[in-house]
């Protein structure tokens, strides 16, 4: 019998630090070549902090539960402004994208809860604005690995509503490019941990310029086996905004946690764990998970911010 | 690209493929059984709300088109079939969906039916349990899902009206694993009690790994239960394998894991998890996970490996 007082054993974080330099062939049976989740182990990690930001506005909802599209086009400029530090909100976009650019806005089109089409929309029309012909911006999803923009695009803009999940613990920016995987089922094992690795794909690395991560009215619990109800919806009227997607899931993640303490009135944690977040930090160098190395810039509506 | 490169890379992919061969999903025994001949059929109408189309039917491979997000909840409990119909309500009402899986087993209809247990208990089929709008029952080796995208009081008794219909359509009765009856009773919470055999769904409920330490698959039947003794909280995972030997070496790998003494009296405490202890006796293992305390760890290993009984490898 051991020690009555005595503490062995590993903690989950120290998993992750392990895994962090291992190349874990558990969902890889099925990849393609390219696709090996361990792959991502030698990319170097983003170093030093990442800026994220949370823009809220109180009137970005109708009574109709829609989103007013002229108040979430200035949410969006007015993140994407503080993210860069530009002047201007055309500035800032001439940073993200080039008139040579090709740009894939990948959405999600999840029935329950997509992506607002009013905001895909925003996202083109500052695309156009910046430069980029008009002809070399598409917004999909399902569609992306045979959509002409998508297969010659240059430079990605990633946005999706968060979510529960009942696999991956989270529907987040990293998740919501698991359709640029051949075989999207090869990334679900031990809760979708290997996420990280669809974002070092030939056809995927290097080319994101945003995460919008849309909290305008986010699912914090599932129910059922299309694991939504309104009732476990609520309307945040926010956007996460940034570049790097661990950072802004991250930020999504504290909010939603903070929500089912909220409301359920007990510690009840994302299960299971989002920790496909983590390892995209760890184990595949894809940004900062560490809230202490994220600067976070709050704008707009504070009220019941969680974060 | 060098052939030295190549060639590592060719090797890196053969490895990574021979271990996701071992994972889970390419079990052998996990490819999915042909789904029954037939189905039950499924209302055209109920109440103010009427069919939109046929019932289409899903299999293991078209499941994810249907469902994002949940589908590998079923596929975990070997689903066969899923017949789904969506019904148009009046003006004012949204729709009511409503999902009839059909299961490698009872047992398994059993362990979907657990993955989410809050809600009200109802009385449809078996085990039937309510909550904003979502009413779920089993039956035989069928779980039966009736949602109401929106609840209202019309809808909500639309979802009874056609649950109770598909229930007395299907074929099956209720009973529960053996594996499930095995779990010590006191303190045990009823409605924290899980059937498994997927690593996931034993960590969605209680984390355990990223590694399948205890080689869960289908060939494995657990039960998971939340037990609350003088408030202090503990899971208990009883798992039934094969035989003596799969026992043995799972909880051999457990005890390596957390640095345990292949000694059911022996526990470790794991820092800001709690205390785990592991042991098994013939082809039944037990497991403590995260208990409270050490005193709760060696009580429920003692209750639970003290009168070794029969593996329940039958149908309940």
């Amino acid at each position: 019998m051991g020690p009555l007082d005595q503490e062995r054993g590993v903690t989950r974080r120290d998993v992750l630090r392990t895994f962090s330099a291992l190349a874990i062939g558990g969902t890889a049976g099925c990849l393609d070549a390219g696709e090996a989740p361990g792959a991502a182990a030698q990319v170097p990690r983003v170093a030093g902090r990442s800026r994220v930001v949370l823009v809220r506005h109180r009137d970005v909802l109708r009574a109709d539960g829609r989103p007013d599209p002229a108040v979430l086009q200035r949410m969006l400029n007015e993140a994407v402004v503080a993210l860069t530090q530009e002047a201007t909100s055309a500035s800032a976009w001439r940073r993200m994208v080039t008139p040579r650019d090709v740009v894939g806005i990948k959405s999600n089109v999840w029935r329950s809860l997509p992506t607002p089409p009013e905001l895909e929309e925003a996202i083109r029309q500052e695309a156009v604005a910046a430069g980029v012909a008009a002809a070399n911006v598409a917004v999909d999803d399902r569609g992306i690995l045979d959509n002409p923009v998508f297969q010659r695009a240059t430079a990605l803009v990633n946005t999706r509503p968060m979510r529960t999940h009942d696999w991956s613990g989270l529907g987040t920016c990293l998740k919501n490019y698991i359709m640029f995987a051949r075989r999207p089922s090869a990334y679900h094992g031990d809760a979708c941990a290997s996420l990280g690795a669809v974002w070092r794909l030939p056809h995927v690395a290097g080319k994101t310029r945003l995460n919008v991560l849309v909290m305008l009215t986010p699912q914090f619990h599932g129910l059922g086996p299309h694991s939504f109800s309104p009732a476990y919806t609520w309307p945040y009227r926010g956007l996460v905004v940034g570049t790097d997607p661990v950072a802004v899931d991250t930020i999504g993640a504290r909010i939603i946690g903070a929500q089912r303490r909220e409301h359920f009135r007990e510690e009840r944690p994302i299960s299971p764990p989002p920790h496909h977040i983590e390892i995209a930090d760890t184990r595949y160098g894809l940004g900062v998970s560490d809230p202490a190395r994220i600067d976070l810039v709050r704008l707009g509506w504070q009220d019941g911010a969680l974060v | 690209m060098p052939r030295r490169r190549v060639t590592a890379t060719l090797i890196t992919c053969a490895v990574l493929a021979a271990g996701g061969a071992a994972w889970f999903w390419a079990r052998p025994s996990r490819r999915p059984p042909a789904p029954s001949a037939t189905g039950p059929a499924l209302p055209t109408r109920v109440a103010a709300w009427t069919a939109q189309g046929q019932a289409v039917s899903y299999d293991p491979q078209t499941i994810f088109s249907y469902i994002d997000g949940h589908a590998e909840v079923y596929l975990a409990y070997g689903m066969r079939r899923c017949l789904a119909r969506r019904y148009t309500g009046p003006s004012g009402e949204r729709d009511i969906v409503l999902d009839v899986f059909e299961l490698a087993s009872p047992e398994d209809a059993y362990g979907v039916l657990t993955y989410d247990r809050d809600g009200a208990p109802a009385d449809v089929g078996h085990d039937a349990l309510y909550r904003h709008g979502w009413l779920r029952f089993r039956q035989g080796r069928y779980f039966v899902s009736a949602l109401a995208e929106q609840e209202t009081g019309p809808a909500k008794a639309a979802v009874f009206e056609l649950a109770r219909g598909v229930s007395a359509a299907l074929p099956g009765d209720g009973g529960v694993p053996g594996i499930v009856a095995a779990l010590p009773a006191e303190g045990l919470q009823a409605d924290q009690v899980r059937y498994l055999h997927h690593p996931q769904i034993l960590n969605t409920h209680v984390w355990l790994d990223d590694a399948n330490v205890l080689d869960l698959g289908p060939d494995v039947r657990a039960a998971l239960g939340r037990y609350r003794r003088d408030g202090v909280v503990a899971h208990l995972l009883l798992a039934d394998y094969p035989g003596p030997d799969a026992a043995a070496r799972a909880a051999g790998a457990f005890a390596r894991r957390f640095g345990l003494a292949l000694d059911v009296t022996d526990s470790v405490k794991v820092p800001d998890r709690g205390w785990f202890g592991v042991g098994a006796r013939g082809a039944r293992l037990a497991a403590v996970i995260a208990a409270g305390s050490q005193e709760l760890t060696a009580v429920l290993m003692r209750d639970a490996l003290q009168e070794p009984k029969e593996a329940s490898h039958g149908t309940p």
